[in-house]
């Protein structure tokens, strides 16, 4: 056999496809996979709610836990709030939840319903309230959103990663300590048909307990409307959407013929701290 | 963000740099292969020659260890979730062995033909996970035999 030296035409070894055309594909695809998974994650926020066991609920909750245990608890105005919550919840809105009251320094006007039966009142909130039935129409309000579990949905996608990782990982994982680290109280963000669902289910409540419902928009009205409402603007009167609210809520009212009354102060507890100038 | 500007940069150089580097190997690679190719290098253990009419025999080898630039690295890993032909790599390797081979046949100088050429890759710059510095050397070698005219 004779050797004859030459050099082949086309090189086999390498894929003569261009690399940026490779990396849009693969790129692009992976794009599409997460994408994908997210709006899937969206969807499943809605299907997943009333599936999700108060056990279960109570797990994912260990992730907020921690940062509530840390914060200065007021004994004495944590005691008559959860006293009152209590009450209201005993005769009036029997949930199926042990609700527990947290109170938070912070200048925001709000409140907080967060996983687990876990109620965030920010002291705030409270130096703005005048009677029991103001305080009492916010709390209940509180309650309307757990009484449709509009907490977990407000969680959003986060609550989807949050069940998966506790039922795969079990409470105490990372995925779930990030989240909880990362996500803000005050930004849990509900829908206007939730606030309005929640709105409405405060007033039967209050009619329940106090049988009238003064007091119930006045927290609305009463708030100064100069200074930015910012993202704690969820009660101020002077927003378009809480001027709808209580149109709502006065029209319900009259609708359904809820006398007025008379408010009862604030219980003694809440007195002191409310005024802190 | 920054993040985000970082790892553009990085790509957007990793795929300049490499391209350009890649091309000029390849142009040079070509041109020696030229030049040598009168100097057979067979993977046959012998060859059909009298024994006394060789004058020597000597072990050569080339050895050639190219870098993975950031681009093909990025390419590669998203390979590395959805699987297939990792193409980013192929071009290294052959780049790799090529030289390893032109550098062994340079170590052979005038020599008549190396027989016996086996070639071997190795993955180096693997030991810290972290920071992988990804290398590859690939290593040819032979025995060269001069044949009396």
């Amino acid at each position: 056999m004779k050797f004859t030296p030459r050099q082949p035409g086309i090189n086999v070894n390498v894929t003569p496809t261009h690399p940026l055309k490779e990396l849009a594909i693969l790129a692009g695809g992976l794009l599409t996979i997460v994408v994908g998974v997210y709006l899937a994650l969206g969807l499943a926020v809605d299907l997943m709610v009333p599936r999700l066991s108060m056990e279960l609920e109570k797990k994912l909750a260990g992730a907020f836990i921690g940062r509530l245990v840390e914060t200065d608890p007021v004994a004495d105005t944590t005691r008559s709030l959860q006293a009152l919550v209590d009450r209201l919840q005993d005769r009036c809105a029997p949930l199926p939840y042990t609700i527990t009251v947290h109170v938070k320094e912070s200048d925001a006007v709000n409140a907080a319903a967060l996983p687990g039966g876990h109620m965030v009142v920010f002291t705030g909130l409270l130096a703005e309230m005048a009677s029991e039935n103001e305080l009492a129409f916010v709390l209940a309000h509180e309650l309307g959103h757990y009484a449709h579990r509009d907490h977990l949905r407000g969680l959003g996608r986060a609550l989807v990663l949050m069940t998966a990782s506790t039922v795969l990982l079990g409470a105490d994982n990372s995925i779930n300590s990030m989240i909880g680290q990362g996500m803000v109280l005050t930004e849990l963000s509900f829908s206007r048909k939730q606030e309005t669902q929640a709105d409405e289910f405060a007033l039967e409540t209050l009619f329940c307990h106090y049988g009238h419902v003064t007091d119930a928009t006045s927290f609305f009205s009463k708030i100064p409307k100069d200074g930015d409402p910012g993202r704690f603007g969820h009660y101020f009167a002077s927003h378009p959407e809480n001027r709808r609210r209580i149109g709502h809520l006065e029209d319900l009212a009259r609708e359904r013929g809820y006398p007025p009354g008379k408010p009862l102060p604030l219980p003694a507890d809440l007195v002191s701290k409310s005024k802190p100038s | 963000m920054i993040d985000l500007i970082v790892f553009l940069s990085l790509l957007a150089l990793g795929y300049g740099a490499g391209t350009w580097a890649e091309k000029r190997h390849y142009r040079s690679i070509a041109e020696r292969e030229g030049a040598m190719i009168d100097m057979p290098a067979v993977t046959l253990k012998s060859v059909d020659i009298p024994e006394h009419k060789i004058r020597s025999a000597q072990l050569v080898y080339g050895s050639a260890v190219i870098s993975v630039d950031y681009f093909k690295r990025i390419l590669a890993s998203l390979r590395n979730i959805f699987g297939g032909n990792v193409k980013s790599y192929e071009s290294l390797l052959d780049r790799a062995r090529r030289e390893a081979l032109l550098r062994m046949k340079e170590m052979a100088g005038d020599a008549t033909v190396i027989v016996n050429v086996r070639i071997e890759t190795a993955a180096i710059g693997k030991q810290s996970r972290r920071k992988n510095i990804a290398c590859l050397e690939a290593m040819a070698y032979g025995t060269a035999l001069t044949v009396e005219k």
